[in-house]
């Protein structure tokens, strides 16, 4: 039978999917989309996308190695470690992928050439930052929390923009490389509504997963904005969104 | 000029998905080694970028025996047999 703790999760997380689900329908992305659809992806464009997501593939690294730090002993069952080890690893492909096909396509002659390209740059003055030091600095929550807050939050947003991406992008190539990613990132969705539906119990955890993935979602369609602008080249917003040029 | 080379494949019935040969191509720039664009996101061997018997490092840290083989025939590399391996071939980083 079902317990009232379990029922407070599973009611969370359908609430909190629905919610980046509604953030997901239209994204900064989609606007990148239709221009590619339209008039293709050029060479430089597509050196920008790649080069902004391998960025922020890059820095969560950064934002893992600090969340894996906080995961205690017996607070939780194995299988959140499991996962969350899982979750690495995948994110860990996709980040490679990036810089695969930056390297297939000669936009940079090696890996260190394209690490130390603009476009690749990890710049601490942007929205991808600002969005990458929010999460980390959910270090100072509980796993439940954090994933609830990325797994039921962003990572939502980011499965919608892949099926899209991996549907309807021009570039067969590159069609194949996000939809690729989808199988896993939806994975990550899944991982996240399991672990909400079992370990987030409390009113308290409940009032601070349903906080963080507000602004989780938040921080990630301004990330994703900055990415999209940086692609087309559009003008940028000083001091708040600095991708140096060539 | 460059050395014929011996196209070479991951035998995924072998390979434990460590990651190590791509790590080893990455590290010497010939990016041979790459993430295959698909659901299984396995690794696989580009026959235009890989140099091999001209560059064995990723040989040289596979960990599962028979996870790299010769195409043609067949032959396992892993661990390398007598003779594929030899200091003077070693590729330093950024000399590919």
């Amino acid at each position: 039978m079902e317990t009232v703790t379990q029922a407070r999760g599973a009611a969370l997380a359908a609430d909190l999917r629905a919610l980046a689900e509604a953030d997901a329908r239209l994204t900064p992305m989609d606007v990148l989309l239709e221009s590619a659809c339209r008039e293709g992806l050029s060479d430089d464009r597509g050196f920008r996308l790649l080069g902004r997501l391998w960025t922020l593939k890059r820095a969560m690294y950064y934002v893992y190695g600090a969340w894996a730090m906080g995961l205690n002993v017996n607070e939780f069952p194995p299988s959140v470690a499991y996962l969350f080890g899982k979750q690495i690893y995948d994110d860990s492909t996709h980040e490679m992928q990036y810089v695969d096909e930056i390297l297939r396509r000669g936009w940079a002659p090696t890996q260190r050439a394209a690490f130390a390209h603009p476009y690749c740059a990890f710049v601490p003055a942007t929205r991808l930052a600002y969005f990458v030091f929010a999460l980390r600095a959910l270090t100072n929550y509980r796993q439940n929390i954090r994933i609830a807050a990325f797994n039921l939050g962003a990572k939502v947003i980011e499965l919608a923009w892949l099926e899209r991406f991996g549907r309807d992008l021009p570039d067969a190539g590159l069609r194949a490389l996000f939809a690729g990613q989808v199988a896993e990132t939806r994975s990550h969705v899944l991982m996240g509504r399991l672990i909400v539906e079992r370990c987030v119990t409390s009113a308290v955890d409940e009032g601070l997963a349903r906080l963080d993935q507000g602004v989780v979602r938040q921080n990630y369609l301004f990330a994703l904005d900055e990415i999209a602008a940086a692609t087309l080249g559009l003008a940028e917003a000083k001091g708040e969104v600095v991708v140096p040029k060539d | 000029m460059t050395d014929p080379t011996i196209a070479i494949t991951v035998d995924h019935a072998a390979c434990t998905d460590c990651r190590m040969c791509y790590v080893v191509c990455r590290e010497i720039d010939l990016n041979a080694v790459y993430v295959a664009p698909d659901s299984r996101h396995r690794l696989e061997i580009d026959p235009g970028r890989c140099r091999y018997p001209g560059c064995t490092a990723c040989l040289m840290y596979c960990p599962a025996p028979g996870s790299i083989v010769e195409v043609a025939s067949g032959r396992s590399l892993v661990p390398p047999p007598p003779g594929v391996w030899a200091p003077e071939r070693r590729i330093a980083r950024g000399a590919a």
